[in-house]
């Protein structure tokens, strides 16, 4: 990944944090100082090197994980703002990629009853109980990010 | 990647969908695979980690064993 791409991305997580959203390419040309041209190939490449995801057929931001910008089931409070977790990791790692504590309001996948997890201090304390499943191989991870 | 209240819940779910069972653990351990995992992705000079390095994360935690194997 060279340095413009890092830069890029660098600028996109950073008006994630700002925005509460993912900034469109012509944002982010704007912001490195560049034509929108080559900050949307350098999407593309970092969605390449799963650094970003974009939608499919799209130069938007579908997540820059842990950040989604699609509803799922995991609303995380952290910061002062709501986010959405794509997954019940991503979830959780909102408040560890922001260095604040967190509340995640969620559901069980299987009977959809609400469930609650707290990070106070780095620490899980609420929901400590419950499990997390991974369906997925690691391996396979990337095969399909959307359903893993 | 999802959270479920209780084994039973699991066992449910995946026979509900026809999944084959993957790996179930503890919400502890996937915060402190969350801080480990997502702790550096704001930092100003990150850079992408290398296979061995993320395998090594998953490692520390115990997460180890064919289904946590990336490459």
């Amino acid at each position: 990944m060279d340095r413009f791409d890092r830069d890029v991305r660098r600028v996109v997580y950073g008006h994630v944090v700002r925005e509460g959203r993912a900034p469109a390419a012509r944002e982010t040309a704007a912001e490195v100082g560049c034509g929108e041209h080559d900050a949307a190939a350098s999407y593309r490449r970092l969605h390449d090197a799963h650094a970003l995801v974009l939608f499919p057929d799209s130069m938007e931001i579908w997540m820059a994980n842990p950040f989604c910008f699609t509803p799922t089931p995991h609303r995380v409070t952290a910061a002062g703002r709501t986010w959405t977790g794509t997954c019940a990791w991503d979830a959780l790692g909102i408040p560890a990629a922001l260095h604040t504590d967190g509340l995640v309001e969620t559901e069980c996948a299987c009977c959809r009853e609400k469930l609650v997890l707290e990070v106070a201090g780095g620490r899980l304390t609420r929901g400590a109980e419950l499990l997390v499943h991974f369906a997925v191989p690691a391996r396979h991870w990337w095969a399909d990010i959307g359903f893993t | 990647m999802v959270y479920l209240r209780s084994e039973e819940h699991v066992q449910r779910w995946l026979e509900a969908n026809g999944y084959e069972a993957g790996a179930t653990f503890p919400a502890t351990t996937l915060n402190e695979l969350a801080a480990e995992w997502w702790s550096s992705r704001l930092d100003p000079d990150w850079r992408p980690r290398s296979v061995e390095e993320s395998q090594a994360i998953l490692d520390r935690l115990g997460l180890t064993g064919g289904f946590w194997r990336l490459a």
